[in-house]
């Protein structure tokens, strides 16, 4: 038999703990103090935060490795159109529940499709941070940005992300999101390697065929 | 006439200020402490103005304010104009007027005890008659606002504050059997020399009942369903904004002031503690140490019972409207009157034929306690304790809903 009320004070004593555990242990703390307080702790993220007023927060400013905000799209180092994963597919545009994604195909000169977008916008202030967009591309071209420090005065204009300020190295989501970016490469290395062993293998048929093909020739001829 | 003018400006307008300004600190207070309890750091940047000076975020309240006063007023095209403005005024008068119902002894007001509003006798029932009125001013906002979760808010509103109404008036009963007065003076002057009716078993028993309807009658957390933000949006001031929603939110933290402050004249001692001596000679008054000393206890006791409401609210998750009511109507009620049962058989016990005899001007407990012989009062005292433990465990187990146990997959 229970005391009564026991659970509420268990409850409380929980609170308590919480309450008293967040002033004298730091881990505690959920959130981290953004201030420009020359003072102020600095938090335990990957980046740091601005310390001075004025200062610009640094491309890889994050709250913790696990933080997602929106979209952005990778690509492989070098000049980022030449190494875009992109290939202007348009599913993501597709499965966006509220439709923020705009994709326009890339064509050379000749009006031959290259595999890459011409245009890739997302309207943040539409986006809800669903990761629908993630969960579908399959080319893991679309990845989770962790920036938050997106306010801006322009209401329009400014919160349309445009494709140049949405591309980010792999290197970066590295740093961003280290453990979540090694499975992603090594899904894609382990992705690689089947097509590879596939095409392999489907060259041996192929081969396998020409040469029976051949020694049938072979032995028509004899005939 | 101008004389008691002056009087009465001189006994209210310090009541207006002080209350006005702890509502700003304990906005304060309550977002930094849930923010402590989430493991969040909470409001610490605004501080002075034009300086780098923060203070804890103690600037925030004055922001706040500042802020309300300049959103724009939105009134719903639907809605009752006229109704729709009275509603957040008529829930900040009943909970300013019950203020100087409050023993607060002021050292400036000692000289003009004839407009003292708080010596008025039946200062109790009046309190409850003028806190009915929130009940009111509660629906008015949610009728005149001409919305579906305003209405609704109202409804839940009234259905509990008169369910809450009622376990309330009947714990404070016990307090005005034991003195023998409503006056709230008197009352609190009956408990001096923590002579605190809160440390019987019936009193104690009563104190929480009355704290928990206190919860409800407020609207405050586990039992904030007239605005329960995840079901009804905001409920009745969903259509309220800028300066009608501030009343609103002052009026709320008033009409918690005014009923902790109820609780700690009817059961925590009024002004008594440390420093707070019985004066047996003059009437029962209390001498203080240094002016303002019973002032500044007051307010530290209704701050502490503030501080375990926001606490609770930080703890407790929300009721659903039928727990609400069964809560109100099969738990508090029976418990209630079980309670002034006890409290009349124990005062009968104690006091004997001497009931007649005890003097309202001196602390009550005390009197019944010189009388009687020890083992009968320890006696009596653990048996109403464990009467009304194994009656309230029992209501507990009668109320208990006729479902078998939930079986949890992942968690535990």
């Amino acid at each position: 038999m229970s005391l009564l009320g026991g659970g509420i004070f268990k409850g409380m004593t929980v609170t308590l703990r919480n309450f008293i555990g967040s002033y004298f242990s730091k881990e505690r703390l959920t959130t981290n103090d953004y201030s420009w307080r020359p003072d102020g702790d600095l938090p335990q993220g990957i980046g740091d935060y601005p310390k001075e007023e004025g200062e610009q927060l640094s491309d890889t400013t994050t709250v913790t490795e696990y933080s997602r905000n929106f979209p952005m799209l990778l690509h492989d180092g070098g000049e980022p159109m030449d190494t875009v994963r992109c290939v202007a597919c348009q599913i993501c545009e597709r499965e966006c529940p509220p439709q923020c994604i705009y994709i326009e195909k890339d064509y050379d000169e000749n009006g031959k499709y290259i595999k890459r977008p011409a245009i890739f916008d997302i309207d943040v202030s539409v986006c809800m941070s669903c990761q629908i967009c993630v969960e579908v591309c399959p080319f893991d071209a679309i990845v989770m940005n962790s920036q938050f420090e997106l306010s801006t005065p322009d209401r329009f204009g400014g919160l349309l992300v445009r494709r140049d300020d949405l591309l980010k190295s792999n290197d970066y989501y590295h740093q961003i999101h280290p453990e979540e970016a090694a499975a992603r490469d090594q899904k894609m290395a382990v992705e690689k390697a089947a097509k590879e062993a596939k095409k392999k293998a489907a060259e041996e048929k192929a081969r396998a065929a020409a040469e029976q093909k051949a020694a049938e020739a072979a032995k028509g001829d004899a005939e | 006439m101008i004389l008691v003018l002056i009087d009465i400006l001189i006994a209210t307008v310090p009541l207006m200020v002080i209350f006005a300004s702890l509502f700003a600190f304990t906005t304060w207070l309550e977002r930094k402490a849930l923010a402590r309890i989430q493991n969040r750091i909470g409001p610490n940047k605004v501080g002075i103005p034009c300086t780098r000076i923060s203070l804890f975020g103690l600037g925030q309240p004055a922001a706040d304010g500042i802020k309300m006063l300049f959103k724009e007023d939105i009134v719903p095209r639907g809605a009752d104009r006229l109704f729709h403005l009275l509603a957040p005024i008529l829930a900040l008068i009943p909970a300013m007027l019950v203020l100087c119902f409050l023993p607060l002894e002021f050292p400036w007001t000692k000289s003009l005890l004839p407009v003292q509003a708080f010596l008025l006798d039946g200062a109790v029932i009046f309190f409850f008659a003028i806190t009915g009125l929130n009940t009111l001013a509660v629906f008015m906002a949610g009728w005149a606002s001409r919305n579906k979760y305003s209405l609704l808010g109202g409804m839940r509103a009234v259905a509990q504050m008169v369910s809450y109404e009622i376990p309330l008036v009947l714990s404070a009963v016990i307090v005005v059997m034991m003195v023998g007065s409503l006056n709230a003076a008197v009352i609190a002057d009956a408990q001096t020399g923590f002579n605190w009716f809160v440390f019987s078993p019936w009193g104690f028993a009563a104190f929480i009942i009355f704290f928990i309807a206190a919860l409800a009658e407020t609207n405050r957390s586990p039992f904030d369903l007239p605005e329960a933000e995840s079901e009804i949006i905001a409920g009745y001031f969903t259509e309220y904004s800028g300066f009608k929603f501030a009343l609103f939110f002052l009026g709320e933290y008033i009409a918690m002031f005014a009923i902790s402050g109820l609780a700690v004249t009817l059961f925590l001692g009024g002004g008594d503690g440390p420093g707070v001596t019985m004066n047996l000679v003059d009437q029962g008054l209390a001498t203080e140490a240094f002016p303002g000393l019973t002032v500044i206890w007051f307010l530290m006791k209704i701050f502490a019972l503030i501080a375990v409401m926001i606490w609770l609210r930080g703890t407790l998750p929300r009721l659903r409207v039928d727990q609400l009511m069964g809560f109100a109507w099969k738990f508090m009620l029976p418990l209630s009157i079980l309670n002034i049962f006890i409290a009349g058989s124990a005062l009968h016990l104690m006091a004997g034929d001497r009931l007649a005899d005890l003097d309202e001007t001196q602390p009550v407990l005390r009197q019944l306690m010189e009388g009687a012989n020890l083992p009968v009062v320890a006696g009596l005292w653990i048996g109403a304790l464990l009467i009304l433990y194994v009656a309230a465990k029992g209501l507990n187990q009668l109320n208990r809903p006729n479902v078998r146990p939930r079986e949890y997959k992942y968690a535990e």
